[in-house]
């Protein structure tokens, strides 16, 4: 799109809102001033945005407007009550216009009419709009519909009207789309949509081509603004004036829909997503009250119960609201990727076609800034063992030129990443005899260890070694690196491959993220949180099988000699040495480490927030989390610790 | 066509027209306990709303359509689950 039109659709729409707050205010204030102000600024700056593109109707509506704000500014008693609802009018149509010129770049037919029409309301002077009184006998769905919105008509100030829009049933088949018509209303503050008998259909008997619904709503805009919206079913629809309730009139208080941008700091926004990862925990907390509650007074309890529904699901709408905000598309982080490719390529001497597709897509920010480091690793894999020298292709008869294909897609609330080569695959047979050579298996479980476990053995630690390093893949990590990158955003990775055909990854990532998977572990008489992405693996050793080492204590695992520490030692207390022990496997400088423990308890996915105060200045603490019940859990940075 | 099925899982994808309708309760009919995705939707039609109303199936996700976020998807929250 045209920048200049792209910077207009922005900042028009803004005016058009500003242009409408100011309005609001002045039905109910004619002599505002400063909404008189403030509304002339508005127009006056939209109609010369206008004039840039071809929109001569809404230059000669807004034209019009401004001129009638003009005069309102030197008349002692500020603008004719009668004259505002045109302006709104006006502006609505010019806001229609605005989204015309997106979808279209033009007006369309018509506009010529609709602006000769509006300017010809403009020129009179009495007011056409029919009056409509807050009157005592309001029809009973009035009523309903004000007690059931009493909260947001409790907050709104101004006129407000409230409609109930009754489709026919067969609007459907008519090309009606009642929601679309409901979207165009300005200023709607309360929406409901009610089945239209009572109940709705069940899944057996509901007929997706009936229409049978009622739409209620309230609007913080006049009668003429909404009149014009329901012209075609002027029969389906009734109106009724509301009084507002709230506050007295404040000056531009803007309504709160409308497309306004923000810049925000990305760090303002982990901050938000912390509160309400904090309050979402602590709202967990009901459920233990409403449990306890129960057994002293079951009343109580189900009161509890209902509250902590209510509170779940407002967290529930703010989660998704915040997690919302912090969706990026993958694009601009991948955007490094197909050069790299390139690149990579040459070096290798292999040629290949790199497709990248669904990079559009959407995920958590932390995701998106986590995906690109094991990603390069399996496309420098993908490069370097699984597509074949260009003479290795074409004497095994395929295309010269190898092919890789990153696909990004959403599945519910997983994000799948695919890579996939049409190289030479991966044969289980070699790595079965690799990992055995390798000493991380034994010939025995290797004989009974299916194709596909087998695959998952190249992620193992210490499966890539010096052998197969070359310089494009191997730079020390091997593949266990992806693995653990994988897990650090707690996804997964599965392997599919055949042999001569190709190999394809596919990870699979939460698309939202923002708690983290702890391990709870016991600790003389404390408890303490450990990340899961820290742990290399749990085992439970006969103590007679921990032996003395040097100066410290080793055991064996996996046919390895790891060093075992002490946690409770580490922490400055003493330790119980419970017979069997419980070993928790970390790394600390890519090696094993062993650290003591009293139990495993269980797991929980929890919000880890930074230390502060006293506990910022200690690196073996990576932070806090809350728990269901209020308590904090520290959560410990092991390999801190062990260094 | 702007429904996919997969699994347990229905996407609702860009613009949902009213005939988009039919093959989302199809969908429901096979299996009522799937859940409709509706991060890649950018507007749902009147007559897929209504499903989602009236079925009140699980919802993941929010459209593009400034409308819907703000206006149906907290009635979609309010109704789950209270009847």
């Amino acid at each position: 799109m045209d920048e200049l039109l792209e910077q207009f659709l922005i900042e028009g729409r803004e005016l058009v809102l500003q242009g409408q707050a100011d309005l609001i205010i002045l039905l109910g204030d004619p002599g505002n001033a400063g909404a008189i102000d403030s509304a002339f600024r508005a127009i006056h700056t939209l109609k010369g945005s206008v004039g840039i593109f071809d929109m001569a109707p809404a230059e000669r509506v807004l034209h019009a407007a401004e001129t009638l704000l003009e005069s309102a500014r030197k008349a002692p008693a500020g603008i004719s009550p009668g004259d505002v609802p045109r302006l709104v009018a006006s502006l609505d149509q010019v806001d229609r216009w605005i989204d015309a010129m997106e979808a279209s770049g033009s007006l369309g037919s018509g506009a010529d009419a609709i602006a000769a029409r509006l300017l010809d309301q403009q020129a009179e002077t009495s007011p056409r709009a029919e009056a409509l009184d807050p009157d005592p006998c309001s029809p009973d769905w009035a009523i309903t519909l004000a007690d059931r919105e009493a909260a947001a008509l409790a907050n709104a100030t101004g006129a407000l009207v409230a409609f109930r829009y009754a489709p026919d049933s067969d609007a459907f088949f008519r090309g009606d789309d009642p929601l679309a018509l409901i979207a165009t209303v300005p200023g709607l503050i309360a929406l409901a949509v009610l089945p239209a008998h009572g109940a709705w259909p069940d899944l057996a008997t509901i007929d997706p081509f009936s229409c049978g619904m009622v739409i209620e709503g309230v609007a913080a805009a006049p009668l003429a603004a909404l009149q014009p919206i329901f012209r075609l079913v002027p029969d389906q629809v009734a109106f009724h004036a509301l009084e507002a309730r709230g506050a007295p009139v404040r000056e531009h208080s803007a309504p709160s829909s409308g497309a306004t941008f923000l810049r925000v700091d990305a760090a303002r926004l982990d901050a938000l997503a912390d509160g309400v990862g904090e309050l979402a925990v602590a709202a967990n907390a009901f459920s233990d009250i409403a449990h306890r509650a129960e057994r002293i007074d079951p009343a109580l309890a189900l009161v509890i119960r209902a509250a902590q529904g209510d509170l779940d699901r407002a967290v529930g709408v703010v989660h998704r609201a915040v997690s919302a905000v912090r969706l990026v598309p993958l694009g601009p982080a991948l955007a490094r990727l197909p050069r790299l490719v390139r690149e990579i390529a040459v070096n290798l001497g292999k040629q290949v076609a790199f497709t990248l597709s669904g990079d559009q897509i959407e995920v958590d920010k932390q995701i998106a800034d986590g995906l690109f480091e094991p990603l390069l690793h399996l496309v420098r894999n993908a490069l370097d063992h699984g597509i074949e020298a260009p003479e290795t292709r074409a004497a095994s008869g395929k295309s010269s030129e190898g092919a890789l294909s990153l696909r990004i897609s959403r599945e519910g609330d997983d994000v799948l990443v695919t890579l996939a080569d049409d190289g030479a695959g991966i044969d289980p047979t070699r790595i079965k005899a690799l990992a055995v050579t390798r000493g991380l298996i034994d010939a025995e479980a290797a004989a009974q260890l299916a194709d596909g476990a087998a695959l998952r053995l190249i992620f193992a630690p210490g499966f890539s070694t010096a052998a197969q390093i070359s310089d494009v893949s191997g730079r020390g990590v091997g593949m266990d690196a992806v693995q653990s990158a994988v897990d650090r955003l707690r996804g997964r990775i599965d392997i599919e491959s055949q042999v001569g055909l190709g190999t394809s990854f596919r990870l699979r990532l939460p698309a939202n993220a923002l708690t983290t998977r702890l391990l709870v572990i016991d600790v003389g008489r404390d408890r303490y949180a450990v990340p899961f992405d820290q742990i290399a693996e749990t085992a439970r050793v006969e103590a007679e099988r921990l032996v003395p080492l040097g100066t410290g204590i080793a055991c064996v695992l996996r046919d390895r000699t790891v060093p075992v520490l002490s946690l409770a030692e580490l922490l400055g207390g003493e330790e119980s040495g419970l017979d069997p022990a419980r070993l928790l496997v970390t790394r600390a400088s890519g090696e094993p480490v062993a650290l003591r423990v009293d139990h495993f308890s269980h797991r929980i996915d929890a919000m880890v927030r930074a230390p502060t105060g006293l506990l910022a200045g200690v690196p073996s603490i990576a932070g806090t989390a809350l728990l269901g019940d209020g308590g904090i859990l520290l959560v410990l940075n092991l390999p801190e610790l062990v260094a | 066509m702007s429904i996919e099925v997969s699994g347990t899982v229905i996407s609702i994808v860009g613009h949902a027209a009213v005939e988009d309708a039919e093959p989302l309760l199809a969908a429901l009919h096979e299996d009522s306990s799937r859940t409709v995705d509706l991060h890649q939707a950018v507007r749902l039609h009147t007559a897929l709303v209504r499903l989602l109303l009236a079925l009140r199936p699980r919802i993941v996700g929010v459209p593009t359509d400034p409308f819907f976020a703000t206006y149906l998807l907290p009635l979609l929250d309010r109704d789950r689950g209270s009847a």
